[in-house]
């Protein structure tokens, strides 16, 4: 496989649901890449469509969710065309993933150390047995676990415990890319700032990429190096970490700047919007986030504004960027 | 592990004391005594009939009565059979027991295996036209009039293919000359079949440390050896007919509470597995690469059994209601149709030893379970 | 009826007496839940059972007062003279034939619908009561009282039920009623206790109860004015299950002759074993019609009461 220079492109990609009341575009052609051993960081109010990213990224749909349309290159490979069985290869291998709820991501009824070895036995099955044991030793060391708890049951570790033990699941294959999902949203704020520090030192140490996806702008600011905002199934803004604090385009990402507090210490939830995300059942025409905009105009309700480049690399989806008219 | 065990089996004497004086009072209480059941002869006078009172201790407060059943229960004495007397209830008992463990036992363990991997592939193949004809057919075979399902079996299996007898424990006929007794031939067929059993068990569990590409021919030759023994020590055994004559009468009944049972592990299995696949912990299997099998088998299907478990621990009860009636269906004399049948006549001291015997099985079952259920799941085991 | 009451509903909340505003509620709340029961194919199947069986039944009397003469189809006493041998197979004059002492077996069956009916609801009501004020009590005061009540549950649960009802039925002359009393505390203090207590332990925490308490409520009219409401659902819910397990014990009692009840399905084919026509294939109908109309009912009421447990039970449905 030739290595290309990004580990990750994402083009056009667009994900529905099919419910009872109709289809709902969770995806809606999202654009964005990450280069080797870069990270990104994905920001949002729920429901905006980061979770679908990331299962898509990894072709876990659930029944009635379906690529329409997109191409994931993973390490320049499409693997939107891709069959289920050439998929199961990349998953772990290339691309792993931590999830909302680490609590329930490990099987009650086997050893931590076994549920990590499965992985490997699947995917780098010339590794030794003792070989791969030392290495989940190692991995352990690295999240900051003690390894002679590797031989326990999850019920028997701590939800920060566990949280790390994921952690060290997620790297045992040594994947290109990782995907957080929320990682620290359930746990409590001390346990947080803890794993927070880990993760990025994990990062440093080890040459991997990583999509960080959070509702927390603060916690994505620590983080990663750019960040997407995405709204309502869109990308609306990215850019990196820096230009997005400092020198947002989009009013969305405005908006949740200044609902972001200064001082580090109380974190909030994005509420500070006025108005509600838009019900992707019915999306509004045009824009989608005029209905909430100050600066919205007779264009925004009718046409889409292009995701194009305003200033070398700050990508933005908006008729009135920085809120000029 | 000593100290659950010990506090476990004093909970079941409890448990039994409590369940012994509920049955006890309960039968007291009905109008009419032994007494008057063995004097119904208007001819004998009241005052033989007093001292014959007297002297079966019936003219005592009953809670005086009851705990001399009890200590007599201890001793191993549960009276004498009115209907057969006087022949001990100890003795129907014990003539009866094995043949209803033998039923019981063979009838869930198959059940419970079959019942499982089924419910288990229906859940993974959820939808279509498949998931609503078993789940029909499984409904229609859980809820179904077990005399006439009986019936059916013996219509179709006996009637029509005349494969094997109709009922009863045995043909007679072919008893006239033989020189031991049925029950001798029946506990060394047991016996036999258990060690062949337990090695066809070894041997599986022994085959899983083999690599895969091994496995699954260690696995049939686990079964077949034992099973080509257990024949060929029959076959060339003089008494080969006539336990081949118990087997022939034993299969209908067997199979037809398996089939009975079957219906409720396979529906309490898919509900299970519907249950654990929307856990997080089988995303993070299906996106750590695992193959669909693994996914299924090792992470689903061996979450989903801890409520199954639990399931099967709830149905035994009704399970014991089904083996009485498939006794009686298929006249076949296990303790279920000498309960039954002591029942209709009132024979009171056949009818308390079966219960407690009932009750005691009951109880060692829910222990097994508990064991059982202790060694399936790891928070219980590591408390 | 809701088109007139929804808007003042509301526009004007306060002028609304509670239970309106709370039947509202249920209404609209049923509503939802109908939809949801509606898509599921396996649930409507028995629901249609079970309105095919109610129909069955209520024909009987309309049957009885135009077309069939009581003297020959009555389902107890009905005799066909005209019929030179009994059981006869069926014909025109008896669709499903005639029994061993020449009643007619279609009129015997249908007679027979609304005692199994009344038999399951009744039992299935008793369980209900039974099971919900244990639960709620059991949840409400903890401690010694519950450990006692549950500790009780499992005892029952445990139990082997049939022994125990067949020895009930040997030694006493149990009826329809008083089988329906037995089997709902039976079920009551087992199984559906400890399920509704399970139920009742997370409403017990619940704001409302702790503002009842305040207000100075008595531990009565909180357990039965607020806690019993919001337990009704999951009684519900097993009463389905109890409706069909009352119905089969009721067959199996009544086929081993232990019960006194007058006609029943059970008793059809108690009768056709007594006059050893049980093992006579070729008497099909003595034995079929009977046996079929126990199993698909008994199916019906569990298959409604699986697709009920889909709707209040959020982690089977299928989305």
């Amino acid at each position: 496989m030739e290595k290309s220079e990004n580990v990750l492109e994402v083009e056009n990609l667009t994900m529905h649901y099919t419910t009872r009341k109709g289809p709902v575009y969770a995806v809606d052609n999202v654009h964005f890449s990450l280069a080797r051993g870069g990270s990104l960081g994905l920001v949002g109010e729920s429901g905006c469509g980061k979770t679908s990213v990331a299962i898509s990224l990894l072709k876990l749909l659930p029944e009635n969710a379906e690529i329409l349309g997109g191409a994931i290159r993973l390490n320049g490979t499409d693997v939107v065309p891709i069959t289920e069985t050439e998929m199961r290869k990349f998953r772990w291998k290339n691309i792993s993933m931590v999830f909302q709820a680490a609590m329930n991501s490990l099987n009650p009824v086997y050893t931590v150390e076994d549920q990590i070895l499965e992985a490997m036995h699947q995917h780098i099955p010339h590794m030794s047995e003792a070989d791969m044991k030392s290495r989940i030793e190692g991995l352990f060391e690295l999240v900051g676990l003690d390894p002679s708890f590797k031989d326990q049951y999850p019920h028997q570790y701590s939800g920060g415990m566990r949280q790390r033990a994921v952690i060290a699941m997620a790297l045992s294959c040594d994947p290109d890319l990782i995907i957080a999902d929320e990682p620290t949203t359930a746990l409590d704020v001390i346990v947080q700032d803890a794993l927070l520090k880990q993760i990025k030192l994990v990062q440093e140490k080890v040459d991997m990429a990583m999509i960080y996806i959070s509702h927390d702008i603060a916690v994505i600011a620590e983080v990663s190096e750019r960040v997407g905002v995405m709204y309502a199934g869109k990308m609306a803004e990215l850019a990196s970490t820096e230009a997005i604090f400092h020198r947002p385009i989009h009013p969305y990402t405005m908006g949740l700047m200044s609902s972001f507090p200064s001082i580090a210490g109380e974190k909030k939830e994005l509420v500070m919007l006025p108005g509600e995300p838009p019900d992707l059942l019915a999306p509004p025409p045009g824009c989608r986030f005029h209905p909430r905009c100050p600066y919205a105009t007779e264009i925004c309700q009718e046409e889409e504004p292009e995701f194009k480049d305003h200033d070398s690399g700050h990508f933005a989806a908006c008729w009135h960027p920085g809120g000029e008219s | 592990m000593w100290r659950f065990l010990g506090q476990r089996f004093l909970q079941m004497v409890i448990t039994l004391f409590l369940f012994q004086a509920a049955t006890y009072f309960l039968i007291d209480a009905q109008p009419g005594d032994i007494a008057d059941l063995l004097t119904l002869d208007p001819n004998i006078p009241p005052n033989e009939r007093e001292r014959l009172r007297a002297e079966l201790g019936l003219d005592r407060p009953p809670v005086e009565r009851f705990f001399k059943y009890i200590g007599n229960f201890y001793r191993g004495d549960l009276g004498v059979s009115f209907q057969e007397y006087p022949k001990p209830v100890i003795d129907i008992i014990e003539e009866r027991l094995p043949r209803t463990l033998v039923l019981f036992l063979s009838a869930n363990l198959v059940s419970f295996w079959v019942g499982f991997v089924s419910g288990k592939i229906l859940a993974w193949r959820r939808g279509g036209w498949i998931e609503y004809t078993s789940t029909i057919a499984g409904v229609t075979l859980y809820t179904v009039f077990l005399p006439w399902f009986g019936l059916m079996m013996i219509w179709l299996f006996a009637v029509t293919l005349d494969l094997f007898p109709a009922g009863k424990f045995l043909s007679p006929i072919n008893w006239l000359t033989a020189p031991v007794n049925a029950n001798y031939i029946f506990i060394r067929m047991t016996i036999s079949a258990f060690i062949a059993l337990l090695i066809a068990f070894i041997g599986t569990l022994l085959s899983n440390r083999l690599e895969p590409r091994h496995r699954l021919g260690a696995r049939l030759v686990s079964f077949i050896v034992p099973l080509a023994g257990l024949v060929y020590y029959w076959q060339t055994s003089e008494f080969g007919a006539l336990a081949w004559d118990i087997t022939s009468h034993l299969i209908l009944p067997i199979l037809t509470l398996t089939l009975y049972a079957y219906a409720g592990t396979m529906l309490i299995t898919r509900t299970s597995m519907l249950e654990t696949l929307r856990e997080d912990f089988i995303f993070t299997a299906r996106a750590k690469g695992l193959p669909e099998k693994v996914v299924r088998d090792k992470h689903a299907a061996r979450t989903a059994l801890l409520p199954v478990w639990t399931g099967l621990i709830f149905s035994l009860p009704a399970a014991l209601g089904g083996g009485i009636i498939t006794e009686t269906i298929f006249s076949w004399p296990g303790i279920g149709l000498a309960y039954l049948q002591a029942a209709v006549v009132e024979d009171i001291p056949v009818v308390m030893g079966i219960l407690t015997i009932i009750g005691i099985l009951t109880l060692i079952s829910h222990l097994i379970a508990d064991i059982g259920y202790a060694f399936l799941d790891p928070r219980i085991r590591y408390h | 009826m809701t088109a007139t009451t929804t808007p003042d509903a509301t526009i004007s909340i306060p002028e609304v007496p509670l239970w309106r505003a709370r039947l509202l509620m249920a209404l609209s709340s049923l509503r939802s839940s109908w939809a949801m029961f509606a898509e599921n194919p396996i649930g409507l199947i028995g629901l249609g059972v079970i309105v095919f069986y109610g129909l069955f039944a209520a024909a009987h009397p309309i049957l009885m007062n135009t077309v069939w003469d009581p003297v020959v189809y009555d389902p107890v006493n009905g005799f066909d003279i005209e019929i030179a041998f009994h059981p006869s197979a069926p014909s025109m004059r008896h669709p499903l034939g005639t029994d061993v002492l020449g009643r007619d077996v279609l009129s015997q069956l249908m007679f027979s619908t609304r005692y199994e009916f009344a038999l399951g609801m009744l039992a299935a009501l008793a369980t209900s009561i039974v099971a919900t004020t244990i639960g709620a009590i059991s949840a409400y005061y903890g401690g010694v009282i519950d450990l006692l009540l549950m500790r009780l549950a499992d005892l029952v649960y445990m139990m082997p039920l049939l022994p125990i009802l067949i020895v009930l039925g040997a030694l006493m002359d149990i009826g329809m009623i008083e089988l329906a009393i037995v089997l709902g505390l039976l079920f009551g203090f087992g199984g559906t206790a400890i399920v509704v207590k399970s139920q009742a332990l997370s409403v017990k925490v619940k704001p409302f109860i702790e503002a009842a308490r305040i207000a100075g409520g008595s531990d009565f009219h909180i357990i039965f004015k607020h806690m019993v409401p919001n337990l009704l659902p999951i009684s519900l819910l097993y009463m389905m299950f109890t409706v069909n397990t009352a119905i089969a014990y009721e067959a199996i009692l009544s086929f081993f002759g232990l019960t006194t009840i007058e006609m029943s399905w059970g008793l059809m084919i108690n009768v056709t074993q007594v006059f050893g026509y049980l093992l006579r294939f070729d008497t099909w109908w003595l034995l079929f019609p009977a046996s079929i109309a126990i199993t698909t009912l008994c199916a019906a009421f569990y298959l409604v009461g699986r697709a009920l447990d889909e709707v209040v039970n959020p982690r089977l449905r299928r989305r």
